[in-house]
């Protein structure tokens, strides 16, 4: 991965030249495609919605709910809203152009998994995302790496979900859908999926989605706008799962779980741990099983980038990865191809040291997900 | 950039017909990648670069308006600038096509090339 040429001290890595992990894109799911992946009688249900017009992240019985500006007027616009990537072979060339080496699938319609109100059927869901996954998208060789979905509506099937996937080739996360999820990650229900995962060595990745869902911490109902609904209900939702797992003592009960978030930006992680160090100091018997304040176990975590925020002056973004002490725990997301990805370059144009823009555009990636520079896990 | 206007080379890009009113195109010069649009009979030209992240502005379909809100208005939205706005397909920033102007970021605007139409042929004096 070293350029022919004599690099010069002061000249930035060409993207091509460097590894660059993209800890974050989206495969497109129908219930079409997952139909026989499905255990019956679910499959039934799969098939009667087969045909009905897809609207983008918005399927009755599989995707509920508008997620793109649907609670206000749509004006005309040439923004393509509605990529999607439907093969591997097209997720490999549009990577390319975004010179990522590696890249870690997640879905796109069961972003919105745990807002459905059933047990059973999305349970069902999940593994017949994961069987397709595995069976349609994931190729080592091409650098295509998958998160299974773990089901929040029902703990115990995931964790058999984790120990059937644990040692997978092709597997390397375990994807835990933030949108709508109550009771937040973190709350015991949830140990058998904490457990099977530290004992599969896989990390879990907290990833939301926007959705107008009158539970905390989204109450997107409140909102005029897309740009408040959109800007708020990714990130509040990562602080509001992360506090919950660290204040429910997941760091202590599972030391060995990496944990990773995505596509809430990075610059609230400084404001997270200061807020919650502060909290720490009057109401540490809240937490008595933290014997460090909660920055400290905040910082073993990982943060992807996406949708990476643009300061005019972006010298503030090495500022706010220094003040998380960011330097091994930042890592770079496209989110391809959703309508807020980010290409790579604009990570790269943070003034960052060279040895720490290699591990925020891909070193830092190998060590959450376990694996080497060619995608193998370690 | 030469400071003698006509020694500027000029580069052929189609017949006036090939950009009727309401239309855009992407034609390359060169090196470079440059929309041609056609706003109420007017020719314009700009990068099909956006510097956000340097996504294919020009490709998007169509040119649309946008909405403003001011004072005068109340602060109620206005819909101005009725087919002379360019919304990049990858991250929906928008620009004045005729002035270049980004509504997002007041302090970027795109450099706008010269036309020159001679005998229904349109040209882009770099």
């Amino acid at each position: 991965m070293q350029s022919q040429a004599e690099p010069r001290a002061n000249r930035r890595e060409r993207l091509e030249d460097v590894l660059v992990v993209d800890t974050d894109v989206h495969v497109h799911e129908t219930p079409g495609a997952l139909l026989d992946y499905c255990d019956l009688p679910w499959r039934k249900a799969l098939e009667a919605i087969k045909d009905i017009p897809e609207r983008y992240l918005d399927i009755p019985g599989f995707s509920p709910g508008e997620s793109i500006g649907g609670y206000q007027a749509k004006w005309p616009t040439g923004h393509s809203y509605t990529r999607m990537v439907l093969t591997r072979e097209q997720m490999r060339l549009e990577l390319d152009e975004l010179h990522v080496n590696l890249a870690i699938l997640f879905p796109d319609n069961l972003l919105k998994l745990a807002v459905l109100t059933q047990d059973e059927y999305p349970a069902a869901l999940a593994r017949a995302y994961n069987a397709w996954l595995v069976d349609q998208w994931c190729e080592p060789a091409l650098g295509l790496l998958g998160a299974i979905v773990a089901c929040p509506q029902l703990p115990e099937d995931a964790a058999r979900e984790i120990e059937r996937y644990a040692d997978d080739p092709r597997i390397v996360g375990v994807y835990l859908p933030c949108a709508g999820v109550d009771p937040l990650w973190g709350h015991r229900r949830y140990d058998p999926i904490h457990r099977a995962a530290e004992a599969a060595g896989l990390p879990v990745l907290l990833h939301s989605v926007t959705v107008t869902h009158p539970v905390y911490p989204f109450n997107n109902h409140g909102f005029d706008t897309e740009l408040g609904r959109h800007a708020l209900s990714h990130t509040f939702s990562i602080m509001a799962n992360l506090t919950h797992m660290v204040t429910t003592g997941v760091p202590v009960r599972f030391p060995e779980l990496r944990i990773g978030s995505f596509e809430a930006g990075i610059t609230w992680v400084p404001f997270l741990m200061n807020r919650l160090d502060k909290e720490y100091l009057e109401k540490r018997r809240d937490v008595p099983f933290l014997t460090e304040r909660p920055s400290h176990y905040l910082k073993r975590y990982f943060y992807a980038t996406q949708p990476v925020e643009e300061p005019e002056d972006l010298a503030d973004m090495a500022k706010v990865i220094e003040l998380f002490d960011g330097e091994d725990s930042t890592v770079f997301a496209s989110d391809w191809p959703h309508h807020d990805f980010d290409h790579p370059m604009k990570v790269a144009q943070i003034p960052l040291a060279p040895e720490v823009r290699r591990k925020v555009l891909g070193e830092n990636a190998l060590r959450l997900f376990g694996i080497d520079a060619s995608g193998r896990r370690t | 950039m030469t400071s003698d206007a006509h020694e500027r080379p000029v580069h052929r890009v189609g017949r006036l017909a090939d950009f009727p009113p309401g239309t855009h195109r992407v034609v390359e010069v060169g090196k470079r990648s440059i929309g041609v649009f056609n706003i109420k009979g007017v020719l314009h030209a700009i990068p099909n670069l956006c510097p956000h992240q340097t996504g294919p502005l020009c490709e998007s379909p169509a040119t649309t308006g946008t909405l403003s809100a001011t004072k005068e208005s109340d602060w109620r939205p206005e819909w101005v600038h009725d087919g002379e706005i360019v919304i990049c397909p990858w991250h929906g920033m928008e620009y004045h096509v005729p002035t270049g102007q980004c509504l997002a970021w007041p302090n970027i605007r795109l450099r706008t090339y010269e036309l020159v139409v001679e005998h229904d042929v349109v040209s882009i004096r770099l």
